[in-house]
């Protein structure tokens, strides 16, 4: 069991507290209150402080965090997948797309890159 | 432990103007750099004295901004008394800022160092007068303040993924504890709320309050964005860290400012300081810079600061300065409130909220945070650049 943290009721997606491998359990409470919300599969590598899908979120929809929106799904992301720069972007100011690249490099998710 | 969140009183120091200090200090302003040794000089026999030099030199135009912090830190209600040097040649008059400390009913003294008979002269007479402001300090009446006296002052610096999950969602929940209870916060770092104008103006109790908001985020993000010149709104490091977007990253700082209504965002310009009216929450234009902007709290009248943190030891000699951090890794004495069972496991925000409050009110008490009176930050006096200001307003329609 990994454990994951969600910040606000209905958000799209937790943050791991430890690494997370695919197959492991997330096990998601919450922030607020500390009480356990939901259970689901890991599928792919989730790293600490990185966040995964609690439901499927299809490209172009608004992505929420802390009860808010924090940017827009450039692709269609499964539940149990990370959530990051490689298909994610802001709607504010995207990072550029160099860095990307070389975050996701840096993380070892190069197969990543669209 | 008993959790002293739940008494709403403190033992301060009242003032004349009826605000109540947590800490009894003289300051001593130098208010041209040429004055900056002989105020370390001046205070070095005497304990509770606090330096604020003025290092833009001694001239007036431009340096407005500056000058209105320091007039509104001598008034913070952790001062006791002031001491004002002059070299004695420049152009800010002294009896600007000691006319209206005095009608505030603090003891006040200046020194003209050429006047007075130079350097040396003028260390003898700035310790006789230190001596005797400490010695007034000490006459000071301690009264059993409520809560809502107090006004505190919420920043985060060396920030990294445990501030958005932990140490900034617990400052947050103190901050609304704090609202509640009918005391004043006030947050600011503008820089960093980019993304989050529309929240921000929902949040604010009035459309001008909110367009205020608005303008002043948009300025902020004029004013660093200076074809050029590089600056970081994220890092690499804040991505690899788990950041996906800007607007996660200021959601996750903006946490640290609680829920409630937003009542104003307080200026902090060549124009003067504005202070808070009715207590509330608000925003403000303390900088992001962290030495600054402990001094630009200090001058919006807060008596301290709640500090959101991995592990960096922040602290300011004249408002104490408490340190509050969610991450294990980085955890060390210099922290003031552990938050870390957020992610650990075990700790809810709301529990943490409470934690972080009950330790404020023993600070507030006189306990000494973690590195009180031991090393502190820079006392920065930093101001935005009235030529830079000039030019922004004329590219304003391009």
């Amino acid at each position: 069991m990994k454990r994951f943290i969600i910040m606000h009721e209905g958000d799209d997606v937790a943050i791991a507290l430890e690494d997370a491998a695919p197959g492991d359990t997330a096990q998601v409470r919450d922030a607020q209150n500390n009480a356990e919300v939901c259970r689901l599969t890991v599928h792919e590598r989730i790293p600490y402080g990185h966040k995964i899908a609690l439901r499927s979120l299809p490209a172009g929809c608004h992505l929420k965090k802390y009860g808010a929106i924090i940017g827009e799904c450039t692709q269609a992301i499964a539940e149990g997948c990370l959530v990051h720069v490689h298909n994610v972007k802001s709607l504010s100011a995207d990072i550029p797309e160099a860095f990307k690249h070389e975050i996701l490099r840096q993380m070892g998710l190069e197969g990543y890159v669209s | 432990m008993t959790c002293s969140a739940t008494s709403d009183v403190f033992e301060g120091y009242l003032r004349p103007d009826k605000s109540v200090g947590i800490r009894n200090k003289v300051l001593i302003l130098a208010l041209d750099e040429c004055c900056e040794g002989l105020a370390r000089q001046i205070a070095a026999p005497f304990a509770h004295t606090v330096v604020l030099t003025n290092a833009y030199t001694c001239m007036m135009g431009g340096n407005e901004e500056t000058f209105h912090q320091m007039k509104a830190v001598a008034q913070n209600p952790n001062v006791a008394g002031v001491l004002i040097l002059v070299m004695g040649c420049g152009s800010i008059n002294p009896e600007w800022i000691s006319e209206p400390v005095r009608a505030g009913g603090r003891p006040v003294f200046t020194v003209n160092c050429q006047q007075n008979g130079g350097t040396r002269k003028s260390v003898e007479l700035g310790r006789e007068y230190a001596a005797r402001l400490a010695r007034m300090a000490e006459e000071t009446p301690r009264v059993s303040a409520p809560l809502a006296s107090l006004r505190i002052g919420i920043k985060c610096g060396g920030s990294d993924t445990s501030s958005g999950v932990a140490s900034n969602p617990a400052v947050g929940a103190a901050a609304n504890l704090l609202v509640d209870r009918g005391a004043t916060c006030i947050g600011g770092e503008l820089f960093e709320l980019i993304g989050c104008e529309e929240l921000l103006r929902a949040r604010a109790v009035s459309p001008e309050a909110g367009q205020k908001i608005v303008d002043l985020i948009h300025l902020e993000q004029r004013r660093w964005s200076v074809p050029g010149v590089e600056v970081e709104t994220m890092s690499v490091g804040n991505s690899l860290g788990g950041l996906t977007t800007i607007e996660e990253k200021s959601l996750g700082a903006l946490h640290k400012m609680g829920s409630r209504p937003i009542r104003d965002v307080l200026r902090i310009s060549h124009e003067g300081v504005e202070l808070p009216g009715e207590p509330g929450f608000y925003l403000s234009e303390a900088t992001m810079l962290c030495g600054a902007s402990a001094v630009n709290y200090a001058a919006l009248g807060c008596q301290a600061i709640l500090w959101t943190s991995g592990g960096a030891g922040f602290n300011n000699s004249l408002i104490p300065v408490l340190r509050v951090s969610g991450n294990k890794a980085l955890f060390n004495d210099d922290m003031d409130v552990d938050v870390t069972g957020i992610m650990e496991g075990g700790l809810s925000v709301a529990e943490a909220g409470e934690r972080v409050l009950a330790s404020l009110l023993g600070v507030a008490s006189g306990t000494p945070t973690a590195i009180e009176d031991i090393a502190d930050a820079s006392m920065t006096l930093y101001q935005k650049d009235r030529r830079l200001e000039s030019c922004l307003d004329k590219c304003r329609n391009r």
